[in-house]
C-alpha cells in the first residue's frame, strides 16, 4: 500500500507543476514505484513538463469514466522506469471530480504504486477539495513573497477542514516547500527568510528550492531539472526526493550567497 | 540614493503585515463548508416550517468556538 501526497499551494503560479515532475521523479530514483497525476483538469500542464504531451491516449476523466482501464492510461517516464504519470483531461473541467470517483481511483493507484502524487488545481479552484480529500500528506508549495504565503495559509485551512484523515481524527501530514529563493535578496533584507515564513505558518519544513533559470530551459525540453546534475534547484530536488523517501537528509542553507567569502565570514560572527 | 532613509527592510515590513493579516484571516474565517451547511439545514427546517432566511455565525470567546444559528421564518400572512 503506498502513500498519497497531494502538491498544493494556495495560489496558482508558484511551481506546484514543477515540483510535482521533478519530486516524482526524484522518488523514481530512489528506486520506489511512483505515479504522478495531473488533478489539474482543464489545464494539462504536467505532461509538458516531464516531456510526455505526445503520448498521451487517454487521461484521467476516462479512467473514472470507464472508458479506459488505469493500466491503458498511464505512460511511463523516458527517463525512469519506475515513474509513470496520468494526464489530466483537457476538454472537461473542474466540476467532473466528485468524491467517490477519486477515491475509487486513487485507492487503485495506491495498490500499485509507492508513492501517488497529485498535483493539485490551486486552492482558491474548485477541484482542490477533491484532491485533498484523500490524501495521507500535503506538499504546500509557497514563493517567499506576501500573496503566495497569505493564500497558502487558507489552502492549509481548507486541508484541514475537507480531509478524510482528519475527519476520522487522524492528523494529515503537512510540509512546506519554499520555491524561487533568491540568495542575494535575503541577504539583503529584500525577500522574506525561511525562518520567518516558517514561523508564521507553522509548519513543517521539507526543503527550500533555490530560483534557478535553467528551470524554463528544463520545461522548454520536457526534462524536469533534477536530471541536471550540476543545477542548484535540481539539488535541491534530489535532497527534497530523499527526505520523502526517508533519508535523513541535512537541510542545505540556499539563502545565503555561499560563493562569497564575505559571507561566510559574516555569519562566523553573527 | 535615498536608500539610506530606508528604515526597515522589506522584509521586515513583509513579515509584519502578514503576521496579522494571516491571524485575521483566521480569526475571521468563516468554514469552507458554510454554505452547504446553510443549504442542507434550510432543507430541513423547510420540511416543517416556511424559511425566509438564515444566517450563520463562527464566533470565538476564548478558547471556546461557537456556531451561532439564526432562522428566520417566512411571515404566516
Amino acid at each position: 500500500m503506498g502513500i498519497i501526497i497531494a502538491v498544493i499551494s494556495g495560489k496558482g503560479g508558484v511551481g506546484k507543476t514543477t515540483v510535482t515532475a521533478n519530486l516524482g521523479l526524484g522518488i523514481a530514483m530512489n528506486g520506489k514505484k511512483v505515479a504522478v497525476v495531473d488533478f489539474d483538469i482543464g489545464q494539462r500542464n504536467l505532461d509538458m513538463v516531464l516531456g510526455l504531451e505526445n503520448r498521451v491516449v487517454y487521461d484521467i476523466v476516462q479512467v473514472m469514466d470507464g472508458e479506459a482501464t488505469l493500466k491503458q492510461a498511464l505512460i511511463k517516464s523516458k527517463a525512469n522506469d519506475s515513474l509513470s504519470f496520468l494526464a489530466a483531461s483537457q476538454t472537461k473541467d473542474k466540476s467532473v471530480l466528485d468524491s467517490l470517483r477519486v477515491k475509487n481511483l486513487l485507492m487503485e493507484l495506491k495498490e500499485e504504486f509507492d508513492y501517488v502524487i497529485l498535483d493539485a488545481p490551486a486552492g482558491i479552484e474548485s477541484g482542490y477539495e477533491h484532491t485533498i480529500e484523500f490524501a495521507d500528506a500535503a506538499l504546500i508549495v509557497v514563493n517567499p513573497e506576501v500573496s503566495s504565503i497569505r493564500d497558502s495559509d487558507r489552502a492549509i485551512g481548507i486541508l484541514d477542514s475537507k480531509s478524510q484523515k482528519v475527519k476520522e481524527g487522524e492528523e494529515v501530514a503537512k510540509f512546506l516547500v519554499i520555491n524561487r529563493i533568491v540568495a542575494e535578496m535575503v541577504q539583503s533584507g529584500e525577500m522574506l527568510r525561511s525562518d520567518d515564513i516558517l514561523e508564521i505558518l507553522s509548519i513543517e519544513l521539507l526543503g527550500k528550492i533555490p530560483e534557478d533559470k535553467g528551470v524554463v530551459d528544463a520545461s522548454n525540453q520536457g526534462k524536469p531539472i533534477i536530471l541536471n546534475e550540476k543545477s542548484k534547484a535540481g539539488q535541491a530536488y534530489k535532497r527534497i526526493a530523499g527526505r520523502i523517501t526517508g533519508h535523513n537528509i541535512k537541510m542545505e542553507d540556499v539563502e545565503s550567497n555561499t560563493t562569497s567569502f564575505f559571507t561566510k565570514m559574516k555569519g562566523i560572527f553573527k | 540614493m535615498f536608500s539610506w532613509l530606508k528604515k526597515k527592510k522589506s522584509a521586515t515590513i513583509a513579515k509584519d503585515r502578514l503576521t496579522i493579516a494571516i491571524m485575521s484571516d483566521r480569526n475571521n474565517e468563516t468554514y469552507p463548508f458554510l454554505d452547504e451547511l446553510k443549504r442542507e439545514i434550510i432543507q430541513v427546517v423547510k420540511k416543517y416550517i416556511g424559511v425566509k432566511a438564515i444566517e450563520i455565525k463562527k464566533e470565538t470567546e476564548g478558547e471556546l468556538e461557537s456556531l451561532s444559528i439564526d432562522v428566520q421564518l417566512e411571515s404566516a400572512s
